[in-house]
């Protein structure tokens, strides 16, 4: 794209950057040119989001260079004209979208007081700017539709008549059409001569967006290589570093031997997801997963009760739920929700582990008395701690004393104490030790072959790869394949929730059903 | 040089393991010190003011003059602390308890209704009140602490209205209503009220699942949620329970006082809130409870008594009870704080003993 001779808009030579005995970044070359939208990708912890922040000025390279149109420039924070959407895209929500403008842009002032006539209008100009219709320019932030504030914090980063830009997953909460929507406005900035840095995990929608492509892995540049000379294996094979494996390796086969339907999920719809179609039988273990914002939570969620449904069936062991059940409703009904947020969503802060453990009859079980006499529930809950292998083994601590993988066994045996027919694990293990992993894993497994059915909801791959029967991967809130036996194994679920639904020819193995 | 680093490496998980155990042993002391701190403290001031003051302190009227005094800030203590177990305000008790004594007297004074036809109107009132707290707070999402003030505030502005602003002078008062207040066989009928409340909410907080849902609500109103449990209602229930004891406590304070003042009713909010605060120090360290709700009234009331006695100006109980209110939060933050450093200790040598498993 650059001709022969005029320097390139943006040009990083040997970048290094060295975090303690990990080498972050280890010589990385990358250049892009006016007009040109280069892709970004690698697997977490590639190197991705150090480039980034040394771009910002966030962190200082050990070694290598930045030339913008041929001059060597040190970053520093704001001090070069580029422009940086985040994911979380750092707008107020209180604040109207003029003033989020402003915030980036600078207040224009009129005899030091604000100007605010000129702040509205240069909201517009900015949106008219990308040929983007306006929305009210007082209108708080927080009334604009997921896509509009997306759109807005691409519109406000071009404020500043930056040259390069750089966009760090900016669609990963976006439902698919707002997503386009954004797109356009990419190739709009390509038309103005704007340089792209796009970092994304969705390496479907790469596919007619970019122009060329970098792959990170373990802070090296594996190949840098134009769109259209590439196709979506070999990138996907430049991430993982391997041919991408075909043998399911650690799982074992389930055991229960009569199963019928468990949960049955028919044209499923609600916010930003669907239409959903799936089954789990009783006895398995079948995983839900996808990127981050995919819509897999949503999918759990909305099966407990917890978020509104749109339209669509649900059905535990045959019989037909309620739409309008609240999750009291659903618990009833034998549904349990384990959440993934578990300081926010679990814990029970300055509350005893006995009382974290049995928090609810309507969980536990019991009647009007709480749990029968107050040594009884005692000795209830030290059993399940016993059983469980807590420690420290006292009910009556506070459960602030104990560790996050303790805790986590706590949090999966109130759940169990439902004895409910259908268990749906959000990262059931998130950030806990391998021991009480392994240890919740057996439990699960323990569950299913009593004959309840299990949904696990987990960005692990290697947890879906180990602890599931089957996964369905899911894209943009629908399910995009399910693999099982052999074929399910962390590189088929990585290609799988990278490439998306329109490209997905993803490696076919054995055992591999597609769904439409 | 390798042998030696090994050493260390061992040292230092030794060091990593009694370390814990440290954790362990201080955190214990420091939850027993708290669990009991409230009951020393008041039979410390038993002991000390019963040593000051051996003639008075102790004889039967003295107590039973400090026990009917503060009955009506001990069920306003017992009001407030429903509320709060959910982690919610309730200013508006204090305004609520002046209006129940307005009402109470000038239903029976000025409209000639009997005693216990006002009594149920009051209390009809009282439901009313803690139900438009709960809907502004649960339905509207108003900050508890500016919707019960801006509540309270209305209901100030209604006892004014009513009374026109003057003290109503309880003539002709039936003496089953004064008599509401007696002292009967030694025992002053208005403890016997508030150990009546105290051992119903003792038992829905420490053995209903009620109680139980009102703490957890509490602690984390998203994980109370994804239990199953109606935070809103339970919410609004608590707000209901807390406008009933304000209003029985309304109707008890026009049985003692035998006017109906409309400027009484907001000094009381502050010593119960103090009490109910400072209870939440001890017994169950960390959450409002019965126990330590009574337990604070009492050492409040009878450390004020003993002060007076010896010789005390009546201005001191301000500096008192704004004193304790800032001790008694201090504190409370003070064992919280504590309570988690010890917690992150705790489980950073649990990590470090899981790390160590081969």
């Amino acid at each position: 794209m650059t001709t022969p001779g005029s320097p390139a808009l943006l040009e990083i030579r040997g970048l290094t950057k060295r975090f303690g005995a990990t080498l972050a970044l280890d010589h990385v070359d990358l250049t892009v040119a006016a007009g040109q939208i280069h892709a970004l990708v690698g697997e977490n912890g590639a190197g991705k989001s150090t480039l980034i922040k040394i771009l910002a000025g966030v962190h200082a390279q050990d070694a290598g260079e930045i030339r913008l149109l041929g001059e060597p420039v040190a970053a520093q924070v704001g001090h070069l004209p580029i422009s940086f959407v985040h994911q979380d895209l750092g707008l107020v929500d209180e604040l109207s979208v003029g003033e989020n403008v402003a915030l980036v842009a600078g207040f224009p002032r009129r005899r030091g007081l604000i100007d605010w006539p000129c702040v509205w209008q240069r909201a517009r100009e900015i949106y008219a700017g990308m040929g983007v219709e306006p929305p009210d320019a007082r209108a708080p932030v927080g009334t604009l539709p997921a896509a509009g504030k997306a759109v807005l914090g691409i519109v406000r980063a071009l404020s500043r008549q930056a040259r390069v830009v750089v966009l760090d997953e900016p669609t990963a909460a976006l439902p698919e059409p707002d997503a386009l929507h954004l797109f356009d406005i990419l190739r709009r900035l390509r038309a103005a001569g704007c340089g792209v840095i796009y970092v994304t995990h969705r390496l479907g929608e790469l596919f007619g967006l970019a122009d060329r492509v970098t792959v990170l892995r373990d802070g090296r540049r594996i190949r840098t290589a134009t769109m259209s000379e590439i196709g979506p294996e070999e990138l996907v094979q430049d991430m993982l570093g391997r041919a991408v494996e075909m043998l399911h390796q650690h799982h074992a086969p389930a055991t229960a031997s009569a199963r019928h339907t468990g949960l049955q999920v028919s044209g499923l719809h609600c916010a930003g997801v669907g239409p959903v179609d799936f089954r789990v039988e009783t006895g398995e273990i079948v995983g839900l997963v996808g990127l981050r914002g995919a819509g897999q939570e949503r999918i759990g969620r909305a099966v407990f009760g917890a978020v509104p449904v749109q339209g669509g069936e649900l059905r535990l062991e045959g019989v037909v739920l309620p739409p309008g059940d609240g999750i009291a409703d659903r618990i009833a009904r034998g549904i349990a929700l384990l959440p993934a947020d578990r300081p926010l969503e679990s814990v029970l802060t300055g509350l005893s582990v006995q009382e974290n453990l049995l928090p609810h009859p309507v969980i536990g079980g019991g009647g009007v008395w709480l749990f029968g006499a107050p040594g009884r529930e005692r000795a209830r809950a030290a059993a399940i701690l016993q059983q469980l292998d807590v420690r420290p083994r006292d009910p009556a601590l506070l459960i602030d004393w104990l560790s996050g993988g303790n805790q986590q066994k706590v949090f999966v045996a109130r759940w169990l104490q439902s004895k409910a027919r259908l268990y749906v694990m959000e990262e059931p293990t998130a950030g806990i030790d391998i021991g009480a992993k392994l240890a919740i894993h057996r439990l699960l497994g323990s569950v299913a072959e009593a004959g309840a059915a299990i949904l696990v909801i987990s960005s692990d791959f290697d947890e879906v790869a180990s602890l599931c029967d089957r996964a369905l991967v899911v894209g943009r809130g629908r399910i995009l394949g399910e693999l099982r036996g052999a074929a399910l194994t962390v590189d088929n679920l990585v290609a799988r929730a990278s490439l998306g639904s329109r490209h997905a020819p993803a490696p076919v193995a054995a055992g591999e059903v597609r769904h439409g | 040089m390798g042998e030696r680093a090994a050493a260390t490496d061992r040292g230092g998980r030794a060091g990593a393991q009694t370390g814990r155990a440290d954790a362990g042993a201080r955190g214990r002391l420091t939850e027993v010190a708290s669990t009991y701190g409230l009951a020393v403290v008041f039979v410390l001031v038993m002991i000390v003011f019963g040593l000051l003051r051996p003639d008075s302190f102790f004889r039967a009227m003295n107590i039973n003059t400090v026990l009917v005094g503060q009955s009506v800030t001990a069920l306003l203590a017992l009001a407030e602390m429903v509320p709060l177990a959910t982690r919610q305000f309730d200013l508006s008790v204090g305004f609520h308890l002046g209006m129940a004594q307005v009402l109470i007297i000038g239903l029976q004074v000025q409209n000639g209704l009997p005693w216990p036809v006002a009594a149920a109107i009051v209390l009809a009132v009282a439901v009313l009140v803690g139900f438009a707290n709960g809907l502004l707070v649960t339905r509207f999402g108003i900050d508890s602490f500016i919707a019960t003030m801006g509540v309270g505030t209305l209901l100030y502005g209604i006892s004014n209205w009513y009374s026109g602003g003057a003290q109503i002078t309880g003539s002709d008062l039936p003496a089953s209503f004064t008599g509401l207040s007696n002292v009967v066989w030694h025992i002053p009928l208005p403890a016997l009220y508030v150990a009546l409340a105290a051992v119903g909410l003792w038992v829905v907080t420490e053995r209903l699942p009620v109680g139980r849902s009102l703490y957890v609500i509490g602690a984390s109103p998203r994980a109370a949620a994804l239990l199953g449990i109606r935070t809103t209602r339970y919410v609004t229930g608590a707000f209901i329970t807390s406008g009933v004891l304000s209003g029985i406590a309304g109707i008890l304070l026009g049985s003692i006082l035998e006017t109906g003042t409309p400027s009484v009713g907001p000094e009381y909010l502050l010593p119960a809130f103090a009490s109910t605060l400072l209870g939440a120090t001890s017994i169950h360290p960390g959450r409002v409870n019965v126990v330590g709700t009574l337990l604070a009234v009492l050492i409040l009331a009878f450390s004020f008594s003993g002060v007076q006695q010896l010789g005390a100006a009546f201005y001191v109980q301000y500096f008192f009870n704004g004193g304790i209110l800032i001790v008694a939060v201090g504190l409370s933050v003070y064992a919280a704080a504590r309570r988690r450093a010890v917690a992150a200790t705790g489980a950073a040598g649990d990590a470090a003993a899981a790390g160590d498993a081969p």
